[in-house]
This record gives structure tokens, sequence and C-alpha cells, in this order.
């Protein structure tokens, strides 16, 4: 068996002896990658914020000030992805059921949260709604913080998420074609019903995925939070900025400590993405047609 | 309820997808919309349904203008051609979706509904499908409950695009004849979109044809297949021999319809292949063309010949009935005469046509 025609049948035929060390190879590398940069870092989390043992990990975690960064982290992700569900579901109903002026704009728009950098992101909230920016005047005169306080880290967590739920729904809708609502609408079903009953069913595992990344992803968010959170312990800081405030005072065990709280979350949301997969058979074939019997 | 079409177009950019159609439907009716991709017809079924609307024209029904009413108001059946059931729901609900989404005072009760599906699901011989979900039917029983799940609002007009152009062809002739049966049965409004020009000439009362977004004919399927009025439609509905020639002074004066026009010389004439007579000995004053035998296809009720013209080795198809080809016992590579029994022409332009008898020359 020449090499070209080798690469071509692999799949069907007993690989030969070069395939059989190029996969080998290929998967050792892919190990290796994986263990250094990966693995490795991950159980070092774990490693060190244990290194004092398991008292003084949970009094580490215990603290009030860690606490409250767990709470104001819940608090934003509680208002940030329900927002994030509306827009993703708006957004990509308009850009798959609608031919409009403006639609490749507002496709191109939903990425840029996912090209800008979350430092830029938080510079912009600053320079609207800072003491110094557009309408900070107009907000300091009735009495409304923004920027470092809790609404900015709220609008913040919004922005660098909102791609998220639109980006999973766009391909699956599009895939799945408008044939059943049009369906709906033709029997007598109002917009309401078309949406309860037909769409949703439909869509509820790509949505629940796209929910689940960015629900981790507004729990862990770092960058753009830092820029408005002003870091006042206890009022403004989050977990992400609670792990760095420890970090630079030295605290490193307990700052592992709170790490290994955001690292747990990251494993529980990949089980549960990972869960909805099997379970709903979803994700592996995206757009299944229909074929005939 | 009848449907009148009224002076339709719609254009798609520059493309122009209906040009001022007109037609009336009347109550009870089936009518085919036939045609080549890009024809139109769809758009205008589509038109009809509410889903699209056109740049001008208009539509009533029963003569009611029905530009104002939204596609959910217009009672309206209609079927797919992917069918486009639920696939979250069961058979059943699939079926019951329209009574269901009924506001207030027409919803029907539960018993009510329940009634209805099971009436409906045995109409369409789905009885103990109720349960199951859509992708564990086949094609032609999707199909089947996608009408079902049509006719349980009761519309006053069933719109059925390409229905079923999706299936085998076996599965096709068994539902055509059954919408048929059905059609026969409730006596509802119905318009039927397809490129099976079979299809539409057997279940049809009457038929559309149209191209490039305009009717070519329209008429019963009898009417139709026997005088086309146009090339495209003599070419569409089925197998054709082309003959180009130039038509003689005298067929122009001679001819039967008379009144040929003396400017016309170049033709195109149109033979079925049922149409064309063979035999070795050619009959004293027939005109004929000299042609060899290429091919005989003998399976089936007709035989299929494939001849090719001495000379010009143009092809040409025969059909001949089973005792014909056995008297004439043809063999591959022989030569034989052949003439039309008769022959549609047309200019140029596929203008003037003129049914002309035997012999027209060719």
């Amino acid at each position: 068996m020449s090499g070209r025609n080798g690469l071509v049948s692999s799949a069907m035929l007993e690989p030969t002896v070069s395939q059989r060390l190029g996969r080998g190879a290929l998967i050792v590398v892919a190990l290796l990658f994986l263990g250094g940069f990966l693995i490795l870092p991950v159980v070092a989390v774990f490693a060190q914020a244990l290194s004092q043992g398991w008292k003084f990990y949970f009094e580490s975690i215990r603290q009030e000030d860690v606490l409250s960064a767990l709470r104001l982290t819940a608090l934003v992700a509680s208002i940030a992805v329900p927002l994030n569900v509306v827009f993703g579901i708006a957004a990509s109903w308009a850009i798959t059921r609608f031919d409009f002026r403006g639609k490749n704009l507002l496709i191109t728009l939903i990425d840029i949260p996912l090209s800008v950098s979350p430092v830029v992101a938080g510079m912009m909230y600053v320079e609207v709604f800072g003491l110094h920016g557009w309408l900070g005047p107009w907000l300091s005169e009735h009495n409304l913080h923004v920027i470092f306080a809790v609404p900015g880290i709220v609008l913040a967590t919004v922005f660098v998420t909102f791609p998220f739920v639109a980006r999973e729904l766009i391909p699956f809708l599009q895939a799945q074609g408008s044939d059943e609502e049009v369906a709906a609408v033709v029997l007598g079903a109002n917009g309401w019903n078309v949406f309860w009953r037909i769409t949703l069913p439909n869509i509820k595992w790509a949505l629940l995925y796209g929910t689940i990344l960015a629900a981790s992803r507004s729990i862990g968010e770092f960058g753009a939070v830092s820029v408005v959170s002003g870091h006042i312990r206890g009022q403004t800081t989050t977990l992400p900025l609670e792990v760095e405030m420890l970090y630079n005072e030295y605290s490193f065990t307990a700052a592992f400590a709170a790490a290994s709280l955001l690292t747990l979350a990251a494993i529980v949301t990949l089980v549960i993405k990972k869960m909805i997969e099997v379970t709903s058979g979803w994700h592996e074939a995206p757009g299944e047609e229909e074929v005939e019997s | 309820m009848s449907i009148q079409i009224e002076g339709i177009s719609k254009q798609y950019g520059s493309f122009s997808a209906l040009s001022d159609v007109s037609m009336t439907i009347e109550a009870g009716e089936l009518v085919a919309l036939l045609g080549p991709s890009g024809s139109g017809k769809t758009t205008l079924l589509r038109i009809i349904a509410g889903l699209e609307w056109p740049d001008s024209g208009s539509i009533l029904l029963h003569g009611e203008a029905a530009a104002q009413q939204s596609a959910s108001r217009r009672g309206i059946g209609f079927v797919f051609q992917h069918y486009a059931l639920f696939r979250h729901m069961t058979i059943f609900e699939n079926v019951a979706f329209g009574l269901r989404v009924q506001t207030m005072p027409r919803r029907p009760a539960r018993a009510e509904i329940r009634e209805r599906v099971q009436e409906l699901l045995h109409l369409v011989q789905l009885d103990s499908f109720a349960k199951m979900y859509p992708e564990q039917l086949s094609g032609g029983q999707r199909q089947r409950v996608a009408l079902a799940r049509a006719l349980a609002v009761r519309p006053k007009v069933l719109l059925l695009d390409e229905p079923f152009s999706a299936l085998d062809a076996k599965v096709r002739k068994e539902l055509r004849d059954w919408l048929r049966r059905i059609h026969d049965e409730l006596h509802v409004t119905t318009v039927l979109v397809t490129h099976d020009q079979e299809e539409a000439l057997e279940v049809a009362d009457r038929v559309a044809i149209l191209n490039h977004g305009k009717v070519e004919q329209i008429g019963t399927p009898q009417a139709i297949y026997d005088h086309p009025a146009s090339p495209f439609v003599y070419d569409f509905l089925g197998n054709v021999n082309l003959f180009h020639g130039r038509l003689l002074a005298e067929l122009s004066l001679d001819g039967p319809t008379g009144g040929m026009e003396s400017h016309v010389e170049s033709v195109i004439g149109f033979v079925r292949p049922h149409e064309l007579e063979l035999s070795r000995n050619l009959p004293e004053g027939q005109k004929a063309v000299l042609a060899s035998v290429v091919r005989i296809h003998a399976a089936g009720p007709r035989v299929r010949l494939e001849l090719s013209i001495t000379g010009n080795g143009r092809p040409v198809a025969a059909e001949l009935s089973r005792q014909r080809s056995e008297q004439l016992a043809l063999t591959p590579g022989e030569f034989v005469f052949v003439w039309p029994q008769s022959i549609r022409l047309f200019d140029d332009a596929g203008a003037a046509a003129h049914l002309l008898d035997q012999g027209a020359g060719i």
C-alpha cells in the first residue's frame, strides 16, 4: 500500500506500521501538551490550595471577604446570564428568520466582545459612565453609581458574555430552517404560540449549552470587571478579583483556595456541558437532515 | 371557496418570479400548477397562502380581497414539500396543533379535539401511529400526517407545495391516487404545485402550466395534452420529436387551418413518439423520411424504438403497440420509412401554431 492510498483509506483498512507510528506520535504529543499545559496546572491549584491542610482551606474560603466576593459573583452572573439569554434569542431569531438592512453588521457586532480585549471593554464603560465620562456628570447629579459599583460590573460582564448564547443559536436555527414555524403560522398560531410551542422546544438544548458557556464566562471574567470595579473589598470585588488581591498580598494559599472555587466551577460546567451533549444527542450531529425511508 | 388571482407580479431583485399572472380557481376544484423549477409556481402558491406578498395584483378568496388577511387568518391548509412536522410532538399532537392554538371562543373542547384528531388519523389511515414521533414514520406516512394536520382546522383552501417530490416513485403514485380520493370525499378547493407532469395530468381537474413567471396554458389535462398552446408546453408534457423544416408554399395554402401567414417559412414540427407511423414500404403518395433502427426497448406495454434519420443522423423516438411491433418485426440496423400521423407546427418564435394533417413538409 502506498503512502497516499494508505492515508485515504486508513479509516477502513488495517493501518500500516508507519501509520501506527504516526498515530502514536500524534497521541503522545497531544497528551504531553495537555498534561503540561492543562492538567498539571489544575492539579497544582488544588495542591497549593490544600498545602496547609483542609482546615486552613475551609477557613480561607470562609473569610468574610471571600464569601462576599462569592456572593457578588453569583449576583452578577444571575443578572448577566438571563440578559444574555433574552438578547441571544432575540438576536439569533432576528438574524435567521428575517432579512433586513444591516444584518451582516449585526452578525459582526455580536462577535466584537470575542475579538476585543476585555480591558478595552472595561475602559469603554469608564469612558461612558465614569465621573469624567459622557454620562458621568448626569449620573452623579442623580446620585447613580455605575463605575466602581455593582452596575458597572454587571454591564462589563454582560458585554463580554453576550456573544455566547447568540453564537450557539444562530447556526442551530439556520440548520433547522423555519418550515415548522411557517407551518404553525399557517395553522393559525400567533407569534407567542409559535415561540413557546415550536421554536423553544426545538432550540432548548442549544440554548442551555450557550447559557452554560455564558454563565461560566461571567463567573470567571477578570479583565473588564477589573477596570470598572475599583477593587473595594467586600463591595465591588468578584471572586477572580479577590484571587488576584489575595495573591498580591502574598496570601498564596488563601489565593489558591479561592482560585480552586473558580476551577471547580469550570469543571462543573464541563460536566454539565458533556451531559447535555450525551443526553440530547445534540452538537455531534447539528442540523441533522431528515432522511427518506 | 373560489380563488381569483388577478394580475399578480413578484420580483426578487432583478429576477421576475411572476409577471401579470391571472387565473380563477373554482370552489371545489383541484388545480395543479405545473412548471419547471424557477417558473414561479411555488411563489404563486405562497402568495395565495399569505406567506409572500405580491408586488402588484390581488388575490380574492371567495370574492373577498385577501391582502388584509395574514396567513394565520386565511383559513388555509398548507402541505410542505419536506412535511415540516413538529419533530418534538407526537403524531396526535401534530394533528391537534391547529385546533389547540385557536383563540378561546373558537377553540374546541378537549374531547372534541380528541375526536377530530382520531377521525383525521383514520382518514389518513394512521390510527395506530398517534403516540409515535415523526422521525419514527416513513416519508409517505409523514406526508399523510402533514395532510391530516392541514385538514384539522377545516380549511377552505388546501395548498400543496410539491408534496410528493421527496418520496420514491411507488409511494408517490399511491399518495397521488389517495389525494384524489380524499379530494373527491371532501371537495375542498385544492391547489397542487408540482414539476411532475404525470402527477399533474393524472390528479388535477385543470392544469396551469407556468414558465418564466407566466401562465403558458391552463385547461383540462386532456385539452392540454392534446392541444398544447406553445412549444414549451409540448416539450414539457412528455417525450416529443422535433423536426426542423421549411413550410412549402402549397402547404401554407392547403393547410386545414388555413390562414398561415406567408412570411412563416422556417418551422418546427412537434410529433409525439406514438404519433409516428413506421413501415418498410412507402404507401403511394405518402411523404416520409428514411431512418435506421438503432435500438428497440421491448420491455413494457409499449415498444419504444430509437431511430436515426438517414442523412442528418438526428435521433427520433417512436412508440408502437406490441401488436404493431410484432407485425413489423424490426431488427436493429434495419431501414424503415417514418412519417407522422399528426404534427403540430410552430414558427420560430413559438407563436403561431397550426395543427396540420399527416405529411406536413418535414
